[in-house]
């Protein structure tokens, strides 16, 4: 088989272009449907892969919506690697400019959420911050702590009830109308062996995005405050600390300088 | 260069979901087999399941993203991260396909077939090797099912693997349920496939359900799908090859439409019976 | 930016949180015990086990996407706009 006969096998197998000239088969010069075959194959495994990936947004649109969908996307982005535990990190932004499901304007983020909960199954196992390293800092020095984040966390912000349409479509809270439809955010980690999804106050976000991106304990609290009014701290420390959302602390000495951000 | 060594019972294929129900008792089978590339996330409930199989049972790692049978080079990160697995779990055995899946760099998800000519024996014989060496282990080479043939075909494939297992030293994975798909589909005699097979380098069997199609002209087509209890014909093929070989490693692969454990359970357990009757004849 | 954020009040705001996490978490710690494993009915796995080493027999018909309509739990969601989604053009043709 040479390099341009295997590139012919493979190229059409996305398509719908008759099969390769020099297959051949015991009853036939024209093995289309066995061909077929492996078009089928790969992808319906590739579609399947995407479903076991994405369950809630395949709820969301139905089984036979999901999968035109996926297949829609399969063609355009195929996977890049063998290991397809990451395969579909592009297919939110692929549906939020799919013309079909312009009007379910909040599934994109459901998707996210649902990349973020698959990123942290398989992220790196490292033990979460121990609270009582945190109570033993001296009360001075606490607002110059930066924190390392966890390897399986991630901070989620939407316009839509992105958290609450997860849930309900995760087998997590029973199907019901949404009567406060607003924006919602999301802290995911897993400290331990379940994936945690801690629901985060608009307050919270700003706080845990700037706490992950290397800001001071002090930078991000103000940052919250600021922003979200009614941002309560002790709260948000309480989530901090029980949602294994960082491994480590250390104290940024720079942070007295006028000129740091 | 550590040798495939499984024990020769029956075993299954690994299914998260059936973790619960193998640790809640002692299992009638002798080794777990799991996709490796499943398992190459950093860590989490996979890792966490598969160190606990560990302590129990032999693992056979099977691999079936490395694309033997591509034209192009191996891909070295591919190679790495199977080497990283085995180190970190130290498997029995490692198995991959007589297939490929990449091209360019577009994996394909499937076992896609391959001429026989001299050119691609050399070209999968080389890459073997550059497995072996890489991760300082024989490797098993499994025979796939295919669905078509190819004109510029002109080597048997009972020939062709056993040209690879003579120049590499590699051993093979005989999956019976291939053969009998491949033989159907091909319109051949699977009793005479086996017949010419290198039986003698055979150290893993697989068995599995397949379903049946038809081709362009009506004639039957058989998909290697999975999603079956092994069929009789299957079985039959089975005993055939334990007659010839004796008792060896023996899995059970489900991979769609996966049953509650106890239906597979109960296909190892078949396998098993089959065992220990060829290992009784042996001892006889 | 210049820290003003009091030492008092974040060391108090520690205090409280150190002592809201010191009584027992809802959290279930029963899924970590066995590994990870999903209670029934949820899609707790998230294990995106997406390889295989078989083939299919459930033909993938290709169908015209923009010809079908999101018919999931969607259609009952209560949005601002109403349940539903669909506009008038997209109905099946």
């Amino acid at each position: 088989m040479s390099a341009t006969f295997q590139s012919a096998f493979a190229s059409g197998l996305f398509g719908t272009t008759p099969a390769p000239v020099g297959l051949a088969a015991w009853n036939t010069a024209t093995p289309e449907r066995r061909y077929g075959v492996y078009r089928n194959n790969v992808t319906a495994s590739l579609t399947t892969a995407l479903a076991s990936r994405f369950p809630a947004a395949e709820n969301i649109v139905g089984p036979d919506f999901f999968r035109a969908m996926a297949r829609a996307f399969v063609a355009a982005h195929p996977p890049r690697s063998p290991v397809l535990l990451a395969y579909g990190d592009e297919f939110p932004d692929f549906v939020a400019a799919f013309a079909p499901a312009r009007d379910l304007v909040y599934l994109p983020d459901v998707m996210r959420l649902e990349i973020a909960r698959g990123q942290a199954y398989h992220a790196a196992d490292i033990p979460p911050l121990d609270p009582t390293v945190l109570a033993a800092i001296d009360p001075a020095r606490l607002g110059a702590l930066v924190f390392t984040p966890h390897p399986t966390l991630s901070i989620l912000s939407s316009p839509y009830p992105m958290v609450t349409i997860w849930a309900m479509n995760a087998g997590e809270r029973p199907l019901v109308p949404i009567d406060d439809w607003r924006d919602e955010h999301a802290l995911v980690a897993r400290p331990h062996l379940a994936v945690e999804v801690t629901p985060l106050s608009p307050g919270g976000a700003v706080f845990f995005r700037r706490l992950t991106t290397g800001a001071t304990l002090a930078t991000a609290a103000e940052s919250a405050m600021s922003e979200h009014s009614g941002f309560d701290l002790s709260d948000n420390l309480a989530v901090l600390l029980r949602s294994g959302a960082f491994t480590a602390i250390n104290q940024d000495d720079s942070d007295e300088n006028p000129n740091h951000a | 260069m550590f040798a495939s060594a499984l024990p020769r019972r029956a075993g299954a294929g690994f299914k998260p979901e059936h973790f619960a129900d193998i640790l809640a008792e002692p299992q009638p089978v002798g080794f777990f087999e799991f996709h490796a590339e499943n398992y190459m996330g950093a860590g989490g409930p996979p890792h966490a399941q598969l160190g606990r199989l560990r302590e129990d049972y032999a693992l056979s790692v099977h691999g079936v993203g490395l694309s033997i049978g591509s034209m192009q080079p191996l891909d070295r990160d591919h190679l790495a991260r199977l080497r990283v697995l085995c180190d970190r779990y130290q498997p029995e055995s490692f198995s991959e396909h007589l297939a490929w899946s990449t091209h360019d760099s577009v994996f394909l998800n499937d076992l896609l077939p391959l001429p026989y000519t001299e050119a691609t024996l050399a070209r999968v014989v080389e890459h073997v090797d550059q497995v072996q060496t890489v991760l300082g282990r024989q490797m098993l080479l499994e025979n796939p099912a295919t669905y078509l043939l190819f004109a510029e075909s002109t080597i048997e494939e009972t020939v062709f693997l056993a040209e690879i297992v003579q120049r590499t030293g590699c051993g093979l994975l005989l999956d019976v349920n291939n053969v009998f798909v491949a033989a159907t589909n091909h319109n051949l005699d699977p009793h005479d496939y086996i017949a010419r097979f290198p039986l003698a380098a055979v150290r893993e069997i697989h068995l599995s359900g397949h379903s049946e199609s038809v081709d362009d002209v009506g004639a039957p087509l058989l998909i290697d799908s999975h999603d079956t209890p092994v069929k009789d014909p299957v079985w039959a093929l089975y005993q055939t090859v334990l007659d010839r070989i004796g008792p060896v490693a023996s899995l059970i692969e489900w991979d769609n439409d996966v049953p509650a454990w106890p239906v597979l359970r109960a296909e190892a357990i078949s396998a098993q019976k089959l065992l220990d009757a060829a290992t009784r004849r042996r001892a006889a | 930016m210049k820290t003003t954020i009091a030492t008092l009040a974040l060391a108090g705001s520690l205090a409280s949180a150190l002592a809201a996490i010191a009584t027992p978490a809802t959290a279930d710690d029963s899924k970590e015990k066995c590994y990870g494993i999903a209670m029934k009915g949820q899609n707790d796995c998230a294990a995106g086990t997406g390889t295989t080493c078989a083939g299919t027999s459930k033909i993938d018909y290709q169908q015209n996407v923009f010809k079908l309509v999101p018919k999931g739990t969607c259609v009952s969601m209560k949005t601002p706009t109403g349940h539903g989604m669909l506009e008038p053009g997209m109905a099946p043709a």
